[in-house]
């Protein structure tokens, strides 16, 4: 049976992809699994909740109610995927926590698989969480985000170790498109007959990756 | 039979955690599989029978009755390990009486191991207490148990305070006890279930239960770290009375 997947999107660093990711990924889901629950802990950032307010919920893990809210919905095996839209002020108290209280443990014990996508960056408190989340979680649950857009082609040494998720740059005027509240990534799949536009290619390729990691799931 | 263990949890302070020092030493026992009797000396209603009431009896240890139950029974009872938790005002006076009993005397002469839990807490009245309750130490393992519980400091601050409580006494061995989740403690609590319990998800009569993941979480990492003073200071081996086992504060 196949696991029920938990994906946390993540970095320490603002402005680095998060939400677009966590939008890509929650209506991928929607769309592969006709079901799909998305928290957005990142209040203070462009929010999850406002591209997506029907299947986002928010979380706050600034407290041990809201912890126990949070966690206690993540590590039930109802084949729901779930996303987390992590915001880079919750990280170090998101993991801690995690770390503290047994997730990845638990999660596997329970056929709830936690997927990491750490939105990678040069900087060194990046690094140094990277080299964190890989004592935390296994690699083959823990990708990197190469984000063309913040890294410019160059993915630190230490990023470049384990799975990667390449997210290819977009051109401003398509980045400014789809930036828009009321933009859909698979209404435009759907709407959108000319598969050869640079937007449906983009799409598509970061659903295919979207894919191939809810391929592996089958494997863990 | 094998030799008999007492293990005296106590403070003449209240509100120090003596009884959750004495749930974590039952569990551990339990998660040892070292069979274990305990007395609750806070008659008549008796906190820690609440989370251990197969093996609890609830005692008025001020009275000779319940002194005869607990001391006059450890040759013969099959659990050779005693633990009394001894309510808040009680440690000095029932010191008193086990010396007076000859108690004592037999510890020092090796018929029974006597371990004491000194719970502290962070005042100068409670580490006053560890003079007084010293001078009944001879023979006895003596730890002084800094519970942090209730996010206390015990004066580390100032060294010389911090010095002359802690390292005066020889022979002392000092245990910490780290802070658990506030959340967490409470629904512990209000479960009336050992902690051991709680983490494997269980109800008072092994029912399957369903506490937070997260708190049962806060729980296992808690006592992961307080048993591990346990074992650091082989309190197995102790009640054993293993050659290992040495005594608390051997170099």
């Amino acid at each position: 049976m196949s696991r029920t997947p938990v994906y946390i999107i993540c970095s320490t660093r603002p402005q680095v992809g998060k939400t677009l990711m966590a939008r890509l990924l929650t209506e991928f889901l929607k769309l592969q699994r006709g079901d799909v629950v998305a928290f957005d802990v990142s209040l203070k950032e462009p929010s999850l909740l406002d591209f997506l307010p029907r299947l986002t919920e928010t979380a706050d893990i600034n407290d041990t109610f809201g912890k126990m809210a949070l966690m206690d919905r993540l590590i039930v095996h109802d084949e729901t995927a779930k996303v987390i839209d992590l915001g880079y002020h919750a990280f170090d108290e998101f993991f801690q926590m995690t770390a503290e209280i047994g997730f990845a443990k638990e999660a596997a014990r329970r056929g709830v698989a936690p997927i990491v996508l750490f939105m990678g960056d040069s900087d060194r408190a990046s690094l140094r969480a990277y080299e964190m989340l890989q004592q935390q979680y296994p690699q083959r649950a823990l990708y990197v985000v190469d984000n063309e857009q913040v890294l410019r082609g160059e993915v630190p040494r230490a990023l470049g170790q384990g799975k990667m998720l390449h997210v290819a740059a977009l051109p401003p005027f398509l980045k400014t498109y789809i930036d828009r509240l009321n933009f859909s990534f698979t209404g435009y799949l759907r709407s959108e007959h000319d598969s050869s536009t640079e937007l449906h290619q983009w799409i598509r390729r970061n659903y295919f990756a979207f894919r191939e990691i809810e391929l592996g799931l089958l494997l863990m | 039979m094998a030799k008999p263990a007492v293990i005296v949890v106590g403070a003449d302070k209240g509100g120090v955690g003596k009884t959750t020092v004495s749930r974590t030493v039952l569990d551990y026992f339990s998660a040892n599989n070292v069979a274990t009797r305990a007395f609750d000396t806070e008659a008549p209603r008796g906190t820690l029978k609440r989370f251990h009431p197969d093996i609890t009896e609830i005692v008025d240890m001020t009275t000779t009755s319940d002194q005869m139950k607990i001391f006059d029974t450890l040759n013969t009872v099959a659990p050779s390990v005693t633990v009394i938790d001894v309510r808040a005002g009680l440690l000095s006076p029932a010191l008193a009486s086990l010396r007076d009993i000859g108690f004592l005397d037999a510890a020092k002469s090796g018929q029974i191991t006597f371990a004491v839990f000194h719970i502290l807490g962070p005042s100068i009245a409670s580490l006053d207490e560890i003079a007084e309750t010293a001078g009944f130490m001879d023979g006895a393992k003596y730890f002084l148990v800094k519970n942090f519980i209730n996010n206390t400091s015990f004066f580390e601050w100032d060294q010389a305070t911090y010095n002359s409580y802690f390292h005066k006494i020889k022979g002392a061995t000092e245990i910490t006890i780290p802070k658990l989740n506030e959340m967490a403690y409470e629904q512990v609590e209000v479960s009336s279930v050992p902690f051991l319990k709680f983490v494997a998800n269980k109800g008072p009569h092994d029912e399957a239960a369903n506490y937070s993941f997260v708190l049962r979480g806060y729980v296992r990492h808690w006592l992961a770290n307080v048993w591990s003073e346990f074992d650091r200071i082989k309190l197995t081996d102790i009640v054993h009375d293993k050659p290992s086992a040495r005594t608390p504060g051997e170099q």
